[in-house]
């Protein structure tokens, strides 16, 4: 092997994958490496930015400006109701046209990847999807998926369905779910195959459009938050971290017209920001509050006017950095601002609106970490309520920052790092 | 420096690569606060005997500077204001006196940031505050900085350009955690202010300058990782570095390099299955 093994790192087109890709390649670069990322069209400098070298796949005509701000306009206007739905109704209306979407990238991009990684010819290669690529397997190094949703992306008797959000106890629900998604999925599913059969891959079960790498497999969930699985992960393949939090610029508090309270980070990630009367909303409800909040509102800012003197708008935030220094954390239940939260010892407020929020949200209730908010159902009263209690809740306030004592001791950047570099040698 | 130490002026003028009327009339400030004393005929002392005096003396200063026009400034940027202000409305909101906003008004209206509509309104002038606005004003620094080097006449000044180097290899050889992108702003802001004044031309050395001052009044939201901050400022002092050879040409190539990979924007939004957006939505 290369003194300084070539890693390629590729995540998906988004931001929770990407920029947990940045604190594995930050501390593989420490260790010695050759972190290098391939981006999708649009991710372009986002890397570079962290001083890694990216190799792009092509832009398509489907992918020309024009063309994605009119699929962003539909997305908007098509999807925006269905986060009010609850996870099994979102099934047919959101999840499935997303898995539509996720099969017609991979078939997409496949033989771009194939050409870019025999020029890239990397030592090993960080997959962070949530669907594999034929290319991938067949690029003649070793490949390590990593797991960056909810551990429940692995199935487990002992884990609730993947995206469901229901609690692992209630068995009926989770089986009706389980029947519900994989009929939901069965089209994709499908079409998935056959794809995988035209590049001699093996057929995956119902339902599943990843599979474990057989080299190295890295799931983010703490030990705080994780499952009593029936069947246990073999240790060898399955790494779990302690979070995967990235390093960022410190975070200097802005100066607010009001000087005193707690500061309370809001961020629904990018999608997120596209509610933009949900936020608002919010922003009223925050105004009647005696603390000071931080709002990501992503490339937004232009929707908002009136703000209040304890409210701080932005585009883009340092997050582990402002999560750092928060009293409470109010989160879509991305996976990464999960474990941020966790991480530096702050209670999270989960307001899920797709995809894994809805278990990190149950996660969040049923392991003490946080409460979940109804996004469809909530009122001023309810969520004031709300955060006011997690503010008053000491208890839960000292049992995290026990938790992030032990998170910080163990970095997951570091681990990640170091059991990548280690499988890579053969040495593992 | 301790208790006692005669502070000449000419020093201060000559380490920050200005004249001495601003540096007397900072000097007056800094007595008012009774940090310096002033002894006739013989110039200014410090009457500070202990860092932490200084410190809370220093603090004082700066709450005073936090002058009525900044905190106006800060409530437009943050979106708190509306577009159109009327004296009345913002002498309730501050608790200030019509006059006080009246002179708040005019100092604002010196940048260009506040213009008098007929009647007794004022109206904010656009702010560098949005992804388009942000975008635009890439679009005219690419025309007009590298055209501030190149046009005939341009002459950098030395002094202060030693000056920002300092502050550049400070920012540079801080620990990660103290090189913050506030720190970055305001050098970046000197940088390229230094840069427009220094043009022979005067037409864009005003429109940059003008341009300059409206972005350090707006509040540019961009977080960017330590590693484009550092890189950011490697770039300026290889831009000094080719101006201080009279490389001019040289320098505005890499004035180009250097705004081009500063414009570089995340998406705006992504998310599983969609090829990322660059720009906000139309709505």
């Amino acid at each position: 092997m290369n003194q300084s093994p070539t890693i390629a790192l590729f995540p998906e087109a988004g931001f929770g994958a990407g920029l947990n890709c940045v604190g594995i390649a930050q501390e593989l670069r420490r260790q010695g490496a050759n972190p290098v990322f391939i981006c999708h069209p649009g991710f372009t400098g986002v890397f570079a930015e962290y001083g890694f070298k990216e190799y792009h796949l092509p832009q398509t005509i489907k992918n020309s400006a024009e063309s994605v701000e009119d699929y962003w306009q539909s997305f908007i206007s098509t999807h925006r109701p269905h986060f009010n739905l609850n996870s099994i109704e979102q099934l047919p209306t959101y999840v499935a046209p997303t898995w539509e979407a996720i099969v017609d990238t991979a078939i997409a991009v496949e033989d771009d990847l194939a050409v870019l990684l025999d020029r890239i010819k990397p030592d090993a290669i960080l997959l962070d999807n949530v669907i594999m690529f034929p290319a991938i397997a067949k690029a003649g190094c070793p490949w390590v998926r990593i797991v960056s949703c909810a551990e429940t992306e692995l199935p487990d008797p002992g884990v609730p369905p993947y995206l469901s959000g229901i609690p692992v106890e209630n068995e009926r629900d989770c089986a009706a779910f389980r029947k519900e998604y994989e009929k939901c999925t069965r089209a994709s599913h499908d079409r998935y195959n056959k794809f995988r059969k035209s590049r001699r891959m093996p057929d995956l079960p119902p339902g599943i459009f990843i599979e474990p790498s057989p080299t190295l497999n890295l799931l983010l969930a703490p030990s705080a938050i994780r499952y009593d699985r029936k069947v246990p992960l073999p240790e060898k393949q399955f790494v779990f971290l302690e979070g995967c939090v990235r390093r960022e610029p410190a975070f200097e508090l802005p100066a607010f017209p009001v000087t005193d309270g707690p500061l309370i980070y809001t961020s629904f990630g990018s999608l997120g920001a596209i509610d933009t009367d949900l936020i608002r909303r919010m922003i009223d409800v925050f105004a009647t509050i005696p603390a000071r909040f931080v709002v990501n509102v992503g490339g937004f800012e232009e929707s908002y006017d009136h703000i209040p003197d304890n409210v701080f708008l932005g585009n883009w935030f340092p997050q582990p950095s402002v999560v750092a220094v928060s009293a409470l954390f109010i989160h879509h239940g991305g996976n990464n601002s999960f474990c941020e939260a966790l991480f530096h010892g702050v209670p999270s407020l989960v307001m899920p609106y797709c995809w894994d929020g809805h278990d990190n949200a149950q996660r969040a209730e049923a392991t003490g970490a946080g409460r979940r908010v109804d996004r469809a159902i909530w009122t001023a009263q309810t969520l004031r309520s709300e955060i006011m209690s997690l503010l008053e809740d000491h208890e839960t306030q000292e049992r995290l920052r026990g938790i992030s004592r032990q998170m910080q001791t163990k970095s997951g950047t570091k681990k990640a790092a170091e059991t990548i570099l280690d499988a890579v040698s053969g040495t593992r | 420096m301790k208790l006692g130490d005669h502070l000449p002026e000419q020093a201060f003028s000559e380490a920050c690569g200005v004249s001495r009327t601003p540096i007397r009339s900072a000097f007056k400030i800094l007595k008012l606060n009774e940090i310096l004393e002033w002894r006739q005929e013989e110039g200014y002392f410090l009457s500070m005997s202990t860092a932490d005096q200084a410190t809370k003396a220093l603090q004082e200063v700066q709450e005073a500077e936090d002058s009525l026009a900044h905190r106006i400034l800060s409530d437009r940027a943050e979106r708190r204001l509306d577009e159109v202000q009327s004296v009345s409305a913002l002498s309730r909101r501050y608790s200030a006196s019509r006059n006080a906003v009246l002179i708040a008004l005019k100092i604002l209206s010196q940048d260009g940031i506040v213009t008098q509509l007929p009647g007794r309104a004022w109206a904010f002038q656009p702010m560098i505050d949005s992804p388009k606005s942000i975008d635009e004003s890439f679009d005219f620094r690419l025309t007009m900085e590298p055209q501030a080097i190149v046009a005939p006449g341009f002459s950098l000044d030395i002094k202060r350009a030693g000056l920002l180097r300092s502050q550049i290899d400070d920012f540079l050889h801080a620990e990660e955690i103290r090189a913050t992108v506030g720190g970055f702003r305001r050098i970046d802001n000197d940088f390229h202010s230094l840069i427009a004044q220094c043009s022979g031309n005067r037409f864009v050395r005003g429109s940059l300058v003008a341009h300059h001052r409206l972005r350090k009044a707006s509040r540019m939201g961009n977080s960017m990782p330590s590693f484009r901050l550092r890189q950011a400022m490697v770039e300026h002092l290889e831009i000094l570095d080719s101006l201080e050879r009279n490389q001019f040409d040289l320098a505005a190539d890499q004035m180009i390099v250097h705004l081009r990979r500063s414009r570089i924007r995340r998406p705006e939004a992504a998310n599983r299955g969609i090829p990322p957006l660059q720009r906000g939505p139309r709505t």
